[in-house]
């Protein structure tokens, strides 16, 4: 039974299971304008002893956007347009009446969440992906334009929202991160500002609830429900 | 919003595709590591979802899991996906071709013809009926160019055209198609159906109503019954579109199915769509097609024809997408690279200059035990622009010392150090930006014959072009006479330079002083206090040059000249201690780190470090020394200060002057005539009038506020 005045804003593995399904379960309940989170099972190496229920929360396709149609971020004509002229020649299509022309394409953005355990920090981290609608992932500087104008100031500001690119532990492509250094610091500020001395139960119990409210904020995801009770 | 019986053409949406990026990590992988450059066509499949959103349709998609694994314990069979509510899947086969051109000369036309056939025989033989899942494929053609990490692609959606088009006699929203005990039947069985695993992901079903309004789901196999039944009946399916006014394209090949299979002319269609996981009626629609097809078209052996190519934004072309930031080694590591000093800048150095760093243009003079240290420091502080100056090969005792080499270097006579250097250097960080130039640095005191004159000249001439076009000049040769030359055109110069120098087991880092003649810009935005007690010391043409800080040489001229307790760092010293070239490396680089952030830069005057100093720096990188001598015997450092000397042989004002008069006939003069510098500089007849007398030197050196002894 740990004494929070002497808590250093971390959480074990375990803890952060536990958390996770708390977290989970208290978003689907109240958050009724956001799919669920998933919990995710870590993969499983048939070399290594198997992991005790590791796993992670994903939340995917969030639209984060409604660009205006000007808006045209065309790779595809940043290729020769010479393409055009040779693919077409002798596949002539059969002339189709039945299929309906759309003149209109509109281009969203989603994003894909991820909260990850970092065993180094021990704290939960935040992983995030954007990508437009046909799969094409957006580079940073194209979601932090969909980012709420506040928000990127914040950005620039505090110490906690460090965006980089690092490798996903364990799909092995770049995601970007919310960087978990600062996080224990003010997790622990976040748990000690408020008056009341809670016991460490209730502390886990809304650890990621807390967590995410902060760096939710960054995305504009604010949580409908208070906190603390 | 009711269409009535115009008896127009029914219109299909088309089916948009989404690849995600996984997809073309795993078939990049699958193309390096297992297919190489067999272009055999891959099975794949796609997944898609009834429509889940009054205003976005839902896409048929590709992820990784769509191909097949591409880890060396499994076999290239295609991947037994067993869907889920989200994920119907949709069989496919991907072409990836191994050219551009072969990507162009696919036949289309041919291959679209193949797949709908593989449809339309499976609607003939019953399979389609047992396992309607295949009513629906995907064919996608590409081209994965792995140097560039360009993926070129283009979908198509097989669907049997009927041949005329069916037409519409009414579409309108379920809710106002069913009654309202109808309709709740219905919501109830769909969800049902949706909500159990072994029928989430069958995308085509019938519902009947009985006269009861109770509304049930059925497979297709179960049609023939209903029929019996005398029911109403509908033909439903996930429709990923959302639009209102039109179905989705899988209803294509369901009417080809309907038609085909059991000869109906009126069909009675659901377009199933949802929200927030629950049916939505209101988003579904319930319409009646026409179909008017020839006798002839039904028979199995006259394949309809077939249509389906996406379209890219209303073109017929393909599409490309350019994945070189996630997928390209060196990207990936150019961006970690800098994340690893941002991050240093974030959390402890909120004031590092990153930019400087990386636009900085390093010379640096000696390839050896110092040069290769000097250079991985320079890469890791994030400079990306070195050049490294060495005239020799890599020994067979080197590599050991001077880490950018290895045993394969020194084999067959050894590589020229410059050359193996910068290969190294871009095995470890492939962006740098790093050039060899094998050459001598001429040297005073050495002589050089007639003949040889012309290409010393020419050798010259190129080191001071080298110098205009650095930033930044570390000294790092192993000889004193070497660093003369360099020396001097610095002091001509406004660059940075900076000297190490090891002794057997001490050794020394400077920055030199600005030269004699240099003005200082900078200075005249500063306050008038540092104004007046800098400019005073600093002007144009210096005759006294006390203040300004000393070169390497103008240390020699101060320093005792005795030889035996000067022994660190006159003599040609090929064995020193293996810990010192390190030290003395990363304390140089450390050091050009300071001048660059120094709002003074090379005119910064000396700080020396003391304990009163404690933690507490004006500038955040801490103080900015004029030299650091260290030893190893002690375990101990010190930082020093000495001013420039009038009589010094490479950056005293009549020589640079003399340099400047004559140019290159001044400095083959010095390189031939070993006394002429010291005669210049009445340096000779100074070390005559000191030599008379006898002075008493500590051997160690104190830690003093002012080390240099004025003569």
């Amino acid at each position: 039974m740990m004494d929070v005045l002497h808590w250093d804003g971390t959480l074990s593995a375990k803890d952060f299971r536990i958390g996770a399904f708390a977290f989970a379960q208290k978003w689907e309940s109240c958050n009724l304008a956001f799919p669920p989170w998933s919990w995710l099972p870590c993969p499983k190496h048939p070399w290594l002893a198997p992991p005790k229920e590791e796993g992670y929360l994903s939340l995917e396709k969030i639209c984060i956007s409604r660009p205006n149609e000007e808006e045209d971020i065309d790779q595809i004509s940043q290729i020769d347009t010479g393409e055009e002229e040779t693919c077409c020649s002798g596949n002539e299509d059969v002339l189709d009446d039945a299929t309906l022309v759309q003149s209109n394409h509109h281009e969203l953005h989603y994003c894909d969440f991820q909260i990850v355990y970092s065993s180094t920090f021990r704290v939960p981290v935040l992983y995030f992906r954007a990508y437009c609608s046909d799969g094409r992932p957006l580079p940073l500087d194209e979601i932090e334009k969909e980012l709420p104008a506040c928000s990127s100031k914040e950005l620039s500001k505090k110490k906690w929202t460090f965006i980089t690119q690092e490798e996903h532990p364990y799909l092995k492509r770049p995601w970007y991160k919310l960087h978990p250094c600062g996080t224990a610091e003010w997790m622990k500020l976040l748990f000690l500002s408020d008056n009341a001395n809670p016991k460490f139960e209730v502390v886990l119990e809304l650890y990621l609830l807390s967590w995410f409210s902060v760096v939710g904020q960054v995305f504009g995801l604010r949580l409908s429900f208070k906190i603390s009770d | 919003m009711a269409k009535q019986g115009s008896g127009s053409i029914l219109q299909f949406a088309p089916l948009q595709s989404s690849v995600d990026e996984g997809f073309w990590h795993r078939l990049s992988s699958l193309k390096l590591n297992k297919f190489g450059i067999d272009d055999s066509p891959i099975p794949i499949s796609g997944f898609y979802a009834p429509c889940s959103h009054p205003q976005v349709s839902n896409h048929l998609t590709l992820l990784a899991e769509s191909l097949p694994s591409d880890s060396n314990d499994e076999s290239t069979m295609p991947p037994v996906i067993r869907g889920n509510r989200n994920r119907c899947s949709v069989p496919g086969i991907l072409y990836n071709t191994n050219t551009m051109e072969g990507f162009h000369a696919l036949y289309k036309q041919g291959l679209l013809k193949a797949e709908a056939m593989k449809i339309w025989e499976d609607i003939h033989s019953g399979k389609a009926v047992e396992d309607c899942a295949v009513l629906s494929r995907v064919l996608l053609i590409s081209f994965a160019d792995l140097k560039k990490w360009n993926f070129h692609y283009w979908f198509a959606f097989p669907a049997l055209a009927l041949d005329p088009s069916a037409t519409l006699v009414d579409l309108r929203p379920a809710s106002q198609w069913f009654t309202l005990e109808e309709a709740e039947s219905v919501s109830a069985a769909c969800n049902e159906w949706r909500n159990s695993s072994v029928t989430a992901d069958v995308p085509f079903f019938l519902v009947s109503i009985d006269s009861d309004s109770h509304a049930a789901v059925k497979h297709l196999k179960d049609l023939e019954a209903c029929q019996r039944d005398g029911q109403k009946l509908l033909f439903a399916f996930y429709d990923p579109c959302h639009l209102p006014n039109n179905p989705g394209w899988p209803l294509r090949n369901f009417l080809a199915l309907i038609s085909a299979r059991w000869n109906l002319k009126t069909v009675r269609f659901l377009c199933y769509r949802e929200n927030r996981g629950f049916a939505d009626l209101n988003l579904s629609l319930v319409g009646e097609a026409l179909i008017t097809v020839q006798q002839g078209w039904r028979e199995q052996q006259c394949v309809p024809n077939a249509v389906g190519w996406e379209l890219n934004k209303g073109r017929k072309v393909p599409r490309c997408i350019n994945l070189a930031k996630s997928m390209d080694p060196t990207r990936l590591a150019i961006s970690a690279a800098d994340l690893n000093l941002k991050l240093m800048r974030w959390r402890a150095l909120p004031s590092l200059n990153l930019e400087i760093l990386f636009s900085l243009k390093c010379l640096l003079l000696g390839a050896g035990t110092l040069g290769c240290q000097v250079a991985r420091m320079l890469m890791a502080w994030g400079v990306r622009k070195i050049t490294l100056l060495d005239n020799g090969r890599v020994a067979m005792s080197n590599p050991l010392r001077q880490s950018l080499y290895t045993l394969d270097d020194c084999l067959n006579g050894g590589d020229f150090k410059a050359t193996a250097a910068v290969r190294s250097l871009q095995r470890i960080f492939p962006a740098v930006e790093a050039e060899g130039i094998v050459m001598a640095i001429p040297m005073p005191g050495h002589p050089v014959s007639s003949q040889e004159e012309k290409s010393v000249l020419e050798d010259c001439k190129r080191l001071n072009d080298l110098i205009d076009s650095h930033d930044v000049i570390f000294l790092l040769t192993d000889t004193r006479e070497s660093r003369w030359l360099p020396t001097l055109l610095f002091a001509n110069s406004n660059k940075i330079t900076i000297t190490a120098a090891l002794g057997f087991d001490s050794f020394l880092v400077m920055r030199h002083g600005p030269g004699p003649f240099n003005s200082i810009p900078n200075l005249k935005a500063e306050t008038e206090n540092s104004l007046a007690a800098g400019m005073d010391n600093l002007a144009l043409t210096n005759t006294d040059g006390q203040h300004r800080l000393g070169c390497y040489f103008c240390n020699d001229v101060v320093a005792p000249t005795d030889s035996t307790s000067n022994r660190t760092l006159d003599q040609q010293c090929t064995v020193t201690r293996p810990g010192l070239a390190p030290i003395a490396s990363a304390l140089a680089v450390e050091l050009l780190v300071g001048i660059l952030h120094h709002p003074n830069g090379i005119f910064a005057e000396a700080e020396i470090a003391n304990s009163s100093s404690g933690g507490n720096f004006e500038l955040p990188l801490g103080i900015l020394p004029h030299q650091i001598r260290g030893s190893l015997p002690h375990f101990q450092q010190m930082t020093l200060l000495g001013h420039s000397s009038n009589s010094c042989t490479a950056c005293c004002s009549t020589v640079v002057s003399e340099y400047r008069k004559r140019g290159m006939q001044f400095i083959l003069q010095a390189i031939n005539h070993p006394t002429y510098l010291e005669d210049v500089t009445g340096l000779t007849e100074l070390m005559r009038s000191a030599n008379s007398f006898q002075l008493d030197w500590d051997d160690d050196i104190e830690v003093a506020d002012d080390e240099c002894v004025e003569l």
